[in-house]
C-alpha cells in the first residue's frame, strides 16, 4: 500500500511538472510592416528558445493558403505583403499556435 | 539686531539641511513593454522631484543590443529643452522603432561639471525595452566601465514583485555598495519636454524620495517596486574612473525599472 502511494504521488508530481512546463513555455508571434511591400515575422518562445525551422503560413480571409515557410536561423520569415486582409499561422506544435491577423501588424 | 542676526543664522541653518536629492540620468520611454515607434527622452535631472536640470553635453556614446547585436544611436538624437518645477536646460530626445526580443539601452553621458562639489558626474544609464516578451539580451552585461546586470527582467514586473540586479565594475561584482533609489513621481510630458505639475504621490518624509540601499557580499541588489510607476537605481561611484580632467570623478551606474499593475 504504501509502495502504491509512492507512485501514485510520484506520478502526480511528475503530470504536474508537465502541466507546469507547458504553461510556462509559451509560444510567441510578431509580424513587422516593412514598408516596402514586405512583412517581416518573428517568432520564439518565453523561455528565450529559438523559433528557428517552425512552421509559418499565410491565409486569406477566407483561410485558403496563399504563402508557407519556415523561421529561419533568426527566428524570422519575410514575405510580400498580400492583398487584402490575412492571417499569419505559426504552428510549433500543439498547444504552441499563434495566429496573427494583418490588422495587429506592427508599422 | 540680535534678533535679525539669530534669524538669518536659523534661516542658514535651514538651507543647509535641506535634503540633496538624488541626480538621475533619465533615458526615459513612457512603455518599456512596446514595439514599433519608441520615444526617448534623455535628461539629467532630479526626477523624484521635479529638481533642477543640468545641462547634457553631446554624450560620449548612445548605443542599443538586440539579439546580440548592437546599433550606434548617437548621430540620432536632437537636442531639446527639458523644463522642471525649478529651471530649464539642455538634454535630447530620439526615436526609435523597435520588434522583437529585448532592447538594451545604454547612454554613457559626458562627464558633467558640479560646481558646488568641484567634481564630475558621469551617470551610465541602461533601459532594457521588450514588446513581445521574447527575452534575449536582459541578463548579458553590455562590458561597460559600470553596469547593473539584472537578475530579474526589469520590464517584466508587477508592483511588489523583486527585482535583483549584479552591480559590476570593469565587469567583477561590487559589494557594499551605496545605492540610491527613487520613485519617479512627476510623470514626463513627453509633447511639452516637461514633468508634470504635479507629483503622483506625496512621499510622507524625505526619508522616502531618496531611498538608501546597499549590494550585499556578492553585489546584488535586491528591491520591490511597491507601487506602478519607473524606479531610478544608481550605484554612486561604482565605476573604476576616479578623475576627469585633473578633477574628481564620480562614475555611477543607473538601471531604470518599469513595475506595472495588472489590468482590472
Amino acid at each position: 500500500m504504501k509502495h502504491i502511494r509512492l507512485y501514485l504521488f510520484a506520478t502526480l508530481f511528475t503530470l504536474a511538472l508537465g502541466v507546469s512546463q507547458a504553461m510556462a513555455h509559451t509560444a510567441l508571434c510578431n509580424c513587422f510592416d516593412n514598408g516596402d511591400g514586405t512583412v517581416t515575422c518573428e517568432g520564439g518562445f518565453s523561455d528565450g528558445s529559438s523559433a528557428a525551422g517552425v512552421a509559418v503560413t499565410v491565409v486569406d480571409a477566407g483561410g485558403a493558403e496563399l504563402m508557407k515557410g519556415a523561421m529561419d536561423a533568426n527566428s524570422q520569415y519575410t514575405f510580400k505583403k498580400p492583398d487584402g486582409k490575412f492571417t499569419v499561422k505559426f504552428t510549433a506544435g500543439e498547444g504552441h499556435e499563434v495566429a496573427v491577423q494583418s490588422d495587429k501588424i506592427v508599422q | 539686531m540680535k534678533r535679525l542676526i539669530t534669524l538669518l543664522a536659523a534661516t542658514f541653518l535651514l538651507a543647509l539641511t535641506v535634503p540633496a536629492f538624488a541626480h538621475f540620468q533619465m533615458l526615459y520611454t513612457p512603455e518599456m513593454n512596446k514595439m514599433g515607434k519608441l520615444e526617448f527622452k534623455l535628461v539629467f535631472t532630479h526626477p523624484a522631484e521635479s529638481g533642477h536640470v543640468m545641462k547634457m553635453d553631446k554624450p560620449q556614446e548612445f548605443f542599443v543590443i538586440n539579439k546580440e547585436k548592437k546599433t550606434d544611436l548617437l548621430e540620432t538624437i536632437k537636442p531639446i529643452k527639458w523644463t522642471s518645477a525649478t529651471n530649464s536646460d539642455e538634454g535630447f530626445e530620439t526615436t526609435f522603432s523597435a520588434r522583437g526580443g529585448d532592447y538594451m539601452f545604454v547612454l554613457v553621458p559626458t562627464p558633467y561639471f558640479e560646481k558646488s562639489e568641484e567634481s564630475y558626474i558621469q551617470q551610465i544609464t541602461k533601459v532594457i525595452t521588450n514588446g513581445d516578451a521574447v527575452p534575449t539580451d536582459w541578463d548579458k552585461p553590455a562590458g561597460l566601465k559600470t553596469e547593473w546586470v539584472p537578475l530579474d527582467r526589469p520590464y517584466a514586473l508587477y508592483p511588489g514583485m523583486t527585482f535583483r540586479a549584479v552591480l559590476l565594475s570593469d565587469g567583477k561584482p561590487v559589494p557594499d555598495a551605496e545605492v540610491e533609489i527613487e520613485y519617479m513621481n512627476y510623470t514626463p510630458d513627453m509633447k511639452k519636454n516637461a514633468f508634470a505639475k504635479k507629483g503622483n504621490i506625496e512621499a510622507p518624509s524625505d526619508h522616502f524620495i531618496t531611498m538608501v540601499h546597499k549590494t550585499d557580499a556578492n553585489g546584488v541588489l535586491t528591491f520591490t517596486p511597491p507601487f506602478a510607476g519607473w524606479w531610478g537605481i544608481c550605484a554612486l561611484g561604482a565605476g573604476p574612473d576616479k578623475q576627469f580632467q585633473d578633477k574628481e570623478l564620480s562614475q555611477d551606474a543607473v538601471i531604470w525599472i518599469q513595475a506595472t499593475s495588472p489590468k482590472k
